[in-house]
């Protein structure tokens, strides 16, 4: 065999070993969600069949979840609403902490300035299960137990360092003359802000905001230790009953995960392209 | 226009002044109480306790500021709670008898609710008032800390068409614990023989949550195990009888498993998981923790009536009868809570016999009276056309019980959180354990345990 039919054939091989652990990848990754898609077509007492295809596929669980026609979804849209506030406030508070933090600490340049930033960072060395207690003690200190605005608290708190280190390292990319530049011009330090520092950091706005919705939409810990009440607690709190339940109906609860799923699904393909360059140029300094 | 003078302007305010004060203002209303109740499995029991509350709000004249939430979230948030010290003033949780009331007692956690028991004593079942009392470390004595809501001792569920379609009928299924148990391995030996998938028996094998604790202590009690904890709270493991006993228990446990007589998963299942398994036909019979499983097939008449067989625990090997262990669902209330006196009446309108019967009633029965009147007054409870109710009945509350050693030592109730019975099995049938050595890591850990809970 000549060297380049034994390189060919070499080439065939790697190919198709990369196509055969793609496949895998592909299907260890689609299989739970196609589950998840089964099941919630599916009549309640089909649901444990054996069979890959919904032998008789209905619309009704979404039906369920949408009109809060059974017991465990009945506040379904409210839950929805407060997992919406407490996302879009956490989003907010971490991007007006982030931006104007590092903008001080890069722009402005103040002294010992890095050391804020690896102070925050420090926090991620402890887990966040780990500071459940002290953070619940805090919450009833301040009487904020069962108030949304202690989910908020929390979540701000834990996503903080992170855009505060990602503002830092993207900032870094946007020129200094730009800044020395309106100075001259009679810019203000809040102008700079508002006006240069802002817009150009627009992709890493819309990555560290993301990140901060996703973080809270997902939260199940503190969303369950600090909320209690039906009218209070976010949808994954709510849909954590389910599962105290017998014969739960898994139909109701999958369409139901699969509607909380949607908001997140077109944040994230609404403004993919910004978060891929916001996040990757984030690690390069300019 | 008259011009207002310096004396018109005092006289005005002054006779404001006066008349704010002396307006009729309401009476202060009294302050809420705060709830906390464990989510029931279906939606009746909820609405029981809101429309229970409700009433109370009513006639009292109180607002009550009710939670339902599932039972192991509850646990860990009122650990969480009483750990800072923000506690609700009322709390039902149904597994706290386990893993919260006996250590919170013993630190000293909880209101003594004597007070409120002594208003019912007489009517309340001897093993559900056994099982409220816990021993308190700081004042050196046993005190009610819980008042007995209802309760629960282990039941066997089974299908009757997969025992017919085995060829067997009910009065096949044998009286005594290892016939009763092997019988069904038979079972799935001829279902398989048929083509059918399916596991012959559903033992809950987890070392989370409480069927599989529930479970393993009935197999113990079975065996001669009940002397493991005496009343005084003296720890008798090192009693060969005992200690035997704790073997063949976990033996007779994890050999079923290992032969496939058991579901593979069943070594994670949560309390609600063997129930699912079973209404899915995944197994033939499965030992639950309370007729739940029966109760939720009520709208089905079919299922209820004819399909699904509700029994109580085998008897044991010599023929005699088993003691059933008395699971009991307690209120209790947190020291530190805001509103104690009004929790305290909350309580004691509720247990007023007639008014737990409704909410009991109203929750389909799945759960049993802690009331003899309860079940002596209201044919609902032994009614013979039903195939459930009465069963537990018997086992829970006419044949002879006993109280789980938590109420004699809190140690118990470590045993019972750290699942360290639950993880011997898990040694045995995942670790190739000998049933011998599984037991031995057990014995030293709970000794170990019972150190550090001395009863004076």
């Amino acid at each position: 065999m000549s060297a380049g039919s034994r390189a060919r054939a070499d080439r065939r091989l790697v190919d198709a070993g990369v196509a055969v652990i793609s496949a895998v990848l592909i299907v260890w990754t689609i299989v739970p969600l196609y589950n998840m898609v089964r099941v919630s077509l599916q009549d309640k007492d089909d649901v444990f069949s054996s069979s890959v295809f919904p032998t008789t596929s209905t619309l009704k669980a979404f039906q369920t979840a949408f009109h809060e026609s059974y017991w465990l979804l009945a506040n379904f849209w409210g839950q929805m609403a407060t997992s919406f506030y407490i996302g879009i406030t956490v989003a907010f508070l971490t991007l007006a902490i982030g931006t104007l933090t590092s903008f001080t600490i890069s722009r402005m340049r103040i002294r010992q300035g890095w050391m804020l930033t690896n102070a925050a960072l420090l926090t991620y060395m402890i887990p966040m299960s780990f500071l459940a207690i002290p953070f619940y003690s805090i919450m009833g200190k301040y009487g904020l137990t069962d108030n949304p605005l202690a989910v908020i608290a929390v979540e701000v708190t834990f996503a903080t360092p992170y855009a505060i280190f990602i503002f830092k390292q993207y900032g870094a990319s946007i020129p200094h003359e730009l800044d020395e530049a309106a100075r001259i011009d009679g810019a203000s330090p809040p102008q700079i802000f508002f006006r240069i520092y802002l817009p150009l950091m627009a992709p890493a706005l819309v990555a560290i905001g993301t990140y901060a919705l996703l973080l809270s939409w997902n939260e199940y810990l503190y969303a369950f230790l600090l909320l209690s009440s039906d009218s209070n607690i976010t949808v994954p709190v709510g849909l954590g009953k389910f599962l105290n339940s017998d014969e739960a109906p898994w139909n109701y609860l999958m369409a139901a995960a699969i509607i909380y799923a949607l908001p997140p699904m077109a944040i994230y393909y609404t403004f993919r392209r910004k978060m891929n360059s916001g996040l990757t140029m984030g690690g390069v300094k300019g | 226009m008259t011009r207002l003078s310096r004396r018109h302007t005092i006289a005005g305010m002054s006779a404001l002044t006066a008349a704010a004060t002396f307006k009729p203002r309401p009476a202060k209303a009294a302050e809420p109480v705060t709830v906390w109740w464990t989510q029931g499995y279906y939606e009746a029991e909820n609405q029981a306790v809101t429309d229970a509350m409700k009433a109370w709000e009513k006639t009292s004249g109180t607002k009550v500021n009710l939670t339902i939430m599932n039972g192991p979230d509850l646990i860990s948030k009122m650990i969480a709670a009483m750990q800072v010290g923000d506690v609700p003033d009322l709390v039902h949780a149904v597994t706290g008898d386990r893993f919260l009331v006996p250590r919170a007692a013993w630190d000293d956690k909880l209101v003594d609710l004597s007070d409120v028991v002594d208003t019912q004593k007489n009517e309340f079942h001897k093993t559900a008032l056994d099982s409220s009392r816990f021993y308190n470390q700081a004042l050196k004595k046993y005190s009610y800390y819980t008042v007995p809501i209802k309760c629960s001792t282990l039941m066997e569920e089974v299908w009757r068409p997969l025992i017919e379609d085995a060829g067997f009928s009910d009065n096949d299924i044998p009286k005594t614990q290892d016939a009763y148990f092997d019988f069904f391995q038979v079972v799935q030996d001829r279902l398989r023989g048929n083509g059918k998938r399916i596991y012959g028996l559903g033992y809950s094998m987890a070392t989370k949550e409480a069927d599989s604790g529930t479970l393993f202590h009935s197999f113990l009690v079975a065996y001669g195990g009940a002397g493991i904890v005496a009343p005084n709270g003296k720890l008798d493991i090192d009693d060969p009888a005992v200690r035997k006993a704790a073997m063949t228990a976990l033996d007779r446990l994890t050999g079923p498993y290992k032969k496939g007589y058991v579901p593979p998963g069943a070594i994670n299942w949560g309390d609600v998981d063997n129930n699912n398994a079973f209404f899915a036909k995944q197994i033939v019979m499965t030992p639950n923790a309370t007729i739940s499983i029966a109760v939720a097939q009520m709208e089905k008449p079919d299922q209820y009536y004819k399909q699904v067989i509700t029994q109580g625990i085998p008897n044991g090997n010599d023929g005699k009868p088993v003691l059933g262990i008395v699971s009991v669902s307690p209120c209790l209330i947190p020291k530190g809570a805001k509103n104690i006196d009004g929790a305290k009446e909350l309580l004691k309108a509720f247990i007023q016999p007639d008014n737990l019967n409704k909410y009991l009633k109203e929750t389909r029965g799945r759960f049993l009276p802690v009331m003899m009147s309860n079940v002596k007054n209201d044919p609902y409870w032994q009614d013979p056309a039903d195939p459930h109710r009465p069963v537990a009945v018997d086992f829970g509350l006419i044949r002879p019980t006993m109280p789980w050693w938590m109420a004699y030592n809190p140690a118990y109730s470590a045993v019972l959180s750290e699942q360290i019975w639950a993880q011997a099995e898990a040694n045995i049938t995942q670790k190739n354990m000998t049933p011998e050595q599984a037991t031995e890591e057990a014995v030293s850990r709970i000794k170990a345990i019972f150190e550090r809970f001395q009863i004076a």
